[in-house]
């Protein structure tokens, strides 16, 4: 079998020859999705909301610069400088769209001969023309104006779909109300207690999530069966050892519990965040007091319902004097453990996807960088990597973060100083990856098929995409799971010492730092569950490393256990 | 390339790794979000103190000038004075205070983890797949996982309480009376005499209570627990691969083939190979202890050199915080080298690959 037999036909034209596999699988998607269309939504406000943020953030750096280069050198030095960081941003603007957005190259549809080297560049220069005449044309002209209003009502109507009932909301399974004299409940959900509704609630969120995992493996079973033109891959027997794989499995059971508590915290937690932790004064709820049913802030109910040692406290699955149901109980606020815990999973989730993302994406590039090149190349990247390793790392972080937060740095604010977290776990943290993937990245590099598409005359940077860069991903893909148990840590860590992720952002380590002094007393909850949990993760984390690495590599020793995440580094 | 031209070359490649980490030292004390001058002058201090202290800092002169004496002044050892926590008193002196502390936690720390985690490691490997085994190494993982600062205060919470748990032991006033939080007493010995020999001072009178150096080991023993808790896993993980993979090699099939006992093959056979794995992960606990000891002597009151860094960067004793990192880079860029020197003495094959 020749390779073009394989290669001449795309994955639309062999559906496009099969419809009905695929279209079955897809039309059981759309029910899931529709199902809970309005978190969906909701989400993708958010998400959205991030990105404005973040772009407005990037389109005042030239701002910035200009000032700052002005005052030392004088205004049309600014000026320069402020061409130029626009053309670098934009510039960097243009690598990202045009590997997203353009799939095809426009230096062939344009007809311009070169060799492979210029046509890279030659292409880039025209993306980032194009885009410097779209920031201009949004900048200076009415043009701006319409893509506002459009991006707004496009929001508004994203908005309204968030609005729209979802089979995990809180509306359709309520669980908070209040016990009537007779012993009913008035408010919840088929006049069930509290306790049973939330439970019913997070099971609800626990199945949709478990429907969702089988059916998008019934997806990948899908595309083997009928899309798939080889019937066999090496990836299947990585599979099928995972599989049998228990502690890795285990892992991964651990791992998908933590992320759906962090994506649907606010449908598993029995309290909004809203309400419970962040404007409790601004928020009432009825209760059924002396006087029959009566209103009351959620401030002033948590401030009786307080765990404080063993005078008062509300204590695990329990309720307090409001009718609220606690499953975790209460911490020294009287806020709703579980509540603070399942938004906190959710920091965490993003402080620690976004340093470790971070540093896979350096520690890749220069991994393929550096076997590719060898030479200066690698020896400037060792000497770089191995000074930021010379610093002690959770002093460095430390040393950063109390710098930044004290300074009032704008962005220690964005997310409560999460953004900056995980900014300075990445700038530390990479060396640490690019020197585990640096070994399977030079093996790889002296392989005979590089030397092959090098003469071939294929670019330095396709070649590294398509040639190197698979071979190193399942590599990176373990450590990038071992370091994440360690970011989460070293995040709790610093919370805990005050210097992590500032109130009233929810946070681990700040619930462990708050119940301290309480262990020894009734309210033993507020600092034993969140530890619990860090070790269920992080050994989670662990154990799923593991697996990958016995499915990926069956050969390979267990043998390099310091890569493992550790308490140590918190 | 010959095993001593690569130890040299690592040693000449430690000379840029140093400079360039007093370089990120620099930029991130001097060129940070926060004036260094702030914080020693105070919010009152006016103009003129100011002044005065930029001038005493070489704060006033420029940039690539203050980069210069930065660096000549760490790389010549004038490592300053503390400006804040203990305004005047020399470097020198403050590392004098505060260093033994954490010496003294961390020697028991490193030997704790060994002399627990490297049997249990090699018992579990010498009995594979048995219900001991599963438990030991399901033990060392969670063990492994638990965040120090989590750790530490359930420890101390299970001491304090230790009467309920212990069937009424009572932790403080077991053996000798100490006290759960705060430093160990070290005075457990000290020289009482000098004898001047021309230049040289020699000690003759030596102070020594055995009864304070249990006292001052008790006292270290849950921190020390604590802050060798991740290693103790590491060493207990490694440990049993180790010993896996030796009894499953061919020189110990030999050595039973030819009718050694079990106890000579495990002795000298297994477990001196087995040993060969762990000494990177002992080295490499150093890292471990010179940054995880913030939390543990924060927790557990020791004020010792992690305790010293916290505070100097949290009230903003900048010149400070710069001296300390000099030194924890140049004990880890050591301890580095060091490792490489034992390789290079141990293993043939270096240089080779």
């Amino acid at each position: 079998m020749s390779m073009n037999e394989f290669d001449d036909k795309t994955l639309r034209e062999r559906i496009a020859k099969n419809p009905q596999p695929a279209l079955a699988w897809l039309a059981g998607a759309l029910v899931l999705v529709v199902l809970e269309l309005g978190r969906l939504a909701s989400g993708i406000v958010q998400v959205g909301e991030t990105t404005r943020f973040v772009l407005g953030g990037i389109a005042s750096v030239p701002g910035s610069v200009e000032e700052s280069v002005a005052s030392t050198l004088g205004g049309i030095a600014g000026l320069v400088a402020f061409g130029l960081t626009v053309l670098v941003l934009l510039g960097i603007a243009a690598i990202l769209v045009k590997w997203l957005l353009i799939p095809w190259t426009l230096v062939d549809r344009l007809g311009i001969e070169a060799s492979t080297g210029v046509k890279d560049i030659v292409e880039r220069v025209i993306v980032t023309g194009l885009l410097v005449v779209a920031a201009a044309l949004v900048v200076l002209t009415p043009v701006g104006g319409v893509l506002e209003m459009a991006v707004s009502a496009l929001t508004r109507g994203v908005e309204w779909v968030g609005s729209l009932p979802t089979i995990t909301s809180r509306e359709l399974i309520p669980n908070e109300g209040y016990q009537q004299p007779d012993g009913s409940w008035e408010g919840t959900f088929l006049g069930l207690s509290p306790a049973v509704a939330w439970a019913l609630r997070v099971a609800v969120v626990y199945a949709y999530a478990l429907v969702w995992l089988a059916w998008l493996w019934r997806g990948y079973e899908t595309f083997r069966e009928h899309y798939r033109e080889a019937d066999w891959t090496p990836r299947d027997d990585s599979i099928n050892r995972f599989r049998n794989h228990y502690w890795g499995m285990f892992g991964l059971i651990v791992v998908i519990m933590f992320l759906v508590m962090a994506l649907w915290a606010p449908a598993v937690s029995p309290a909004t965040a809203e309400a419970n932790l962040y404007q409790p004064y601004e928020h009432e709820f009825e209760y059924y007091g002396d006087d029959g049913v009566e209103t009351i802030s959620h401030g002033d109910a948590n401030f009786d319902s307080r765990s404080q040692g063993s005078h008062t406290y509300v204590s695990v699955m329990s309720y307090d004097d409001y009718d609220r149901f606690h499953p975790f109980g209460t911490n020294t606020d009287g806020k709703d453990l579980f509540t603070f815990l399942a938004y906190g999973a959710q920091v965490s989730l993003v402080i620690g996807l976004l340093a470790t993302v971070l540093m896979a994406v350096i520690a890749t590039a220069l991994a393929l960088i550096t076997a590719y090149y060898k030479g200066v190349a690698d020896l400037v990247t060792i000497v770089a990597s191995d000074s930021i390793i010379s610093l002690p790392r959770f002093l460095l972080v430390l040393l950063l973060s109390v710098l930044f937060m004290q300074a009032n740095h704008p962005v220690a604010e964005i997310y409560d100083g999460g953004l900056l977290l995980a900014l300075i776990f990445a700038g530390t943290g990479w060396p640490l990856l690019w020197r585990a993937v640096r070994g399977p990245a030079l093996q790889v590099s002296e392989q005979e098929w590089i030397d092959a598409a090098k003469s071939y005359g294929q670019s330095p940077a396709a070649t590294m995409r398509k040639h190197m860069a698979p071979y190193i991903a399942g590599y990176m893909l373990i450590y990038a799971s071992l370091s994440l148990g360690g970011v989460i840590i070293g995040v709790a860590a610093l919370s805990f010492l005050g210097f992590g992720v500032q109130a009233p952002t929810p946070e681990w380590g700040r619930a462990v730092y708050e119940g301290r002094s309480h262990i020894d007393s009734p309210s033993w909850h507020i600092a034993t569950l969140p530890g619990i949990l860090v070790v269920l993760l992080v050994t989670g984390f662990n154990a799923l490393g593991d697996g990958i690495r016995d499915a990926i590599d069956p050969q390979s020793e267990a043998s390099d256990g310091a890569a493992g995440a550790s308490g140590g580094g918190g | 390339m010959s095993r001593w031209r690569y130890f040299f070359r690592r040693l000449l490649l430690s000379v840029p790794v140093v400079l360039f980490g007093l370089t990120i030292t620099f930029v991130i004390v001097r060129m940070g979000p926060i004036d260094p001058v702030a914080a020693i002058v105070g919010p009152e201090g006016g103009g003129a103190s100011r002044g005065r202290i930029e001038e005493r800092l070489g704060l006033n002169e420029p940039l690539w000038q203050q980069y210069i004496d930065f660096m000549v002044d760490m790389l010549t050892f004038n490592l300053g004075q503390s400006w804040v926590i203990q305004p005047g008193r020399s470097v020198e002196s403050l590392l004098m205070t505060y260093a033994p502390r954490t010496l003294w936690l961390g020697f028991w720390s490193v030997l704790i983890a060994i002399c627990i985690g490297v049997p249990l490691g090699f018992y579990a490997g010498l009995n594979p797949n048995t219900k001991s085994d599963y438990l030991a190494s399901f033990g060392g993982i969670v063990w492994r996982a638990m965040p120090n600062f989590w750790l530490a205060i359930i420890i101390l919470a299970v001491l304090r309480q230790s009467e309920r748990f212990f069937f009424g032991l009572n932790w403080q006033s077991l053996g000798v009376d100490s006290a759960l939080i705060g430093q160990p007493p070290l005075d457990f010995i000290a020289f009482t005499d000098w004898v001047t020999i021309g230049m040289i001072s020699i000690p003759v009178g030596l102070y020594f209570s055995f009864e304070t150096l249990i006292a001052s080991i008790k006292q270290v023993m849950p921190a020390a627990i604590v802050l060798g808790s991740a290693a103790m896993g590491n060493e207990m993980r490694i440990g049993r691969t180790a010993v896996l993979e030796t009894i499953n090699s061919n020189y110990v099939e030999t050595a039973k083939a030819k009718g050694l006992r079990d106890r000579v093959i495990v002795w000298k056979h297994v477990f001196r190979n087995a040993m060969v794995p762990l000494v990177p992960i002992i080295t490499n606990e150093a890292f471990i202890l010179i940054g995880g000891s913030v939390i543990v002597e924060v927790i557990f009151g020791i004020n010792g050199i992690g305790y010293l860094f916290f505070q100097a960067a949290t009230e903003g004793d900048l010149p400070l915080v710069g001296s300390l990192m000099f030194v924890f880079i140049i004990l880890i860029v050591s301890i580095n080298i060091l490792q490489d020197f034992l390789y290079t003495v141990l293993d043939p094959r270096v240089g080779y690959e």
